[in-house]
């Protein structure tokens, strides 16, 4: 009789390798059954959803200070939007008057106002001139007459006076803003803002960034539109000149 | 797809530059009163919709509007009216002529823009 061979040798040759594989899976197996005995006992269900309660009330709070800095982002882009484009149209041109109209749709359109004056000393008198002005004949106060401006509101006066920006309400005014106007340092004028539109209730801390923007490019603008609009008249008249001298 | 078209009314230039700088996903056709601004519907058939002032020159905001809800092939368009007319009557005037919103100047732009994405979103299939 011969002796019962040996499970293995009985087996093809690829069936051992199979067994083998087979018995490190089996020792695998127990490796994690011991890992999942050793396991901490799992949170009891009231405990989970406090964590997540927690967790979820963590990221709607996440999302509600992304919303309000994402509506900061906006108005901020939308104030330096403004800006730049009221900055941009005041120097798009040398004509004095597109300059004024411009000058006029910044109070309007994106500050609200609705009675405003833009005032200039005159070169040759203690009294202003005003160069540009909307809604003002329902004034009261009657010290903008004649196009002219002679004193009398004590922060307009002020502001002619040392070149300072006021927002109202002022004692002694009537002014909401009383906007300097400069060239190269020197106080030539002031925008004064009197009114502003009924369903606008006041000017906003941001409108502050656009009455300095008008106090610093305003003049320098129209002031630049008025050499160039005398220069170009002048060189006209010389050229007809010459070509007059010319024909003869 | 193509980008939606907004007609611009308005007399003030600053308001076209500005327009420009807030609307780049939109293509935009300017007018700056009411008969420009028809003219430029019967050339951009295609316009989704108009951005209108009340106080222009020639033919004001309401006029422009009455015009365009009486041409058929203009009356789906919405128009939004954006202007510093901002009483309670101004307001109700505006939608009883057929305005699709009303915004007082000065208006903050991302408010505008609520406006404008929504009146020009492809409607649900």
């Amino acid at each position: 009789m011969t002796e019962p061979r040996k499970l293995a040798d009985a087996l093809p040759p690829r069936a051992g390798v199979a067994l083998e594989e087979l018995r490190a899976t089996l020792d695998r197996a127990a490796e994690l059954t011991r890992e999942l005995r050793d396991l901490p006992a799992p949170a009891p269900a009231g405990q989970v959803r406090e964590e997540l309660a927690a967790r979820l009330a963590d990221v709607e709070s996440d999302r509600t200070e992304l919303s309000h800095k994402l509506a900061e982002y906006e108005q901020q882009v939308g104030r330096l939007m403004n800006l730049y484009v009221a900055t941009y149209q005041l120097h798009a041109t040398l004509d004095p008057a597109e300059v004024q109209a411009t000058i006029a749709e910044i109070a309007i359109n994106l500050l609200g106002a609705e009675r405003f004056a833009l005032l200039f000393w005159k070169t040759d008198a203690a009294e202003c001139e005003i160069a540009l002005q909307q809604g003002m004949d329902r004034d009261g106060s009657g010290l903008y007459i004649n196009n002219t401006y002679a004193g009398g509101d004590a922060a307009v006066d002020a502001t002619l006076s040392d070149g300072v920006l006021r927002m109202g309400p002022i004692d002694g005014s009537d002014v909401l803003a009383a906007v300097p106007l400069t060239v190269q340092g020197a106080t030539v004028g002031a925008l004064v803002i009197l009114k502003l539109f009924d369903h606008k209730s006041g000017l906003r801390p941001d409108d502050r960034d656009l009455l300095d923007l008008l106090a610093a490019h305003a003049a320098s603008a129209l002031f630049a539109a008025r050499v160039y609009s005398n220069t170009d008249r002048k060189l006209k008249t010389l050229e007809s000149l010459v070509k007059l001298v010319r024909r003869k | 797809m193509r980008p939606k078209k907004v007609l611009i009314v308005d007399d003030s230039k600053l308001l076209h530059r500005m327009f420009e700088m807030m609307l780049r996903q939109y293509t935009l056709v300017h007018a700056y009163d009411g008969r420009e601004a028809i003219d430029r519907l019967n050339e951009h058939k295609d316009v989704d919709l108009v951005l209108l002032d009340i106080n222009m020159p020639r033919m004001n905001g309401l006029e422009f509007l009455a015009e365009v809800k009486s041409i058929v092939e203009h009356q789906r368009i919405p128009v939004v009216i954006i202007t510093t007319e901002g009483t309670e009557d101004d307001t109700q005037r505006g939608l009883d002529a057929g305005a699709a919103a009303y915004v007082k100047k000065p208006f903050r732009n991302e408010e505008l823009l609520g406006v404008i994405n929504r009146l020009t979103a492809s409607p649900a299939p």
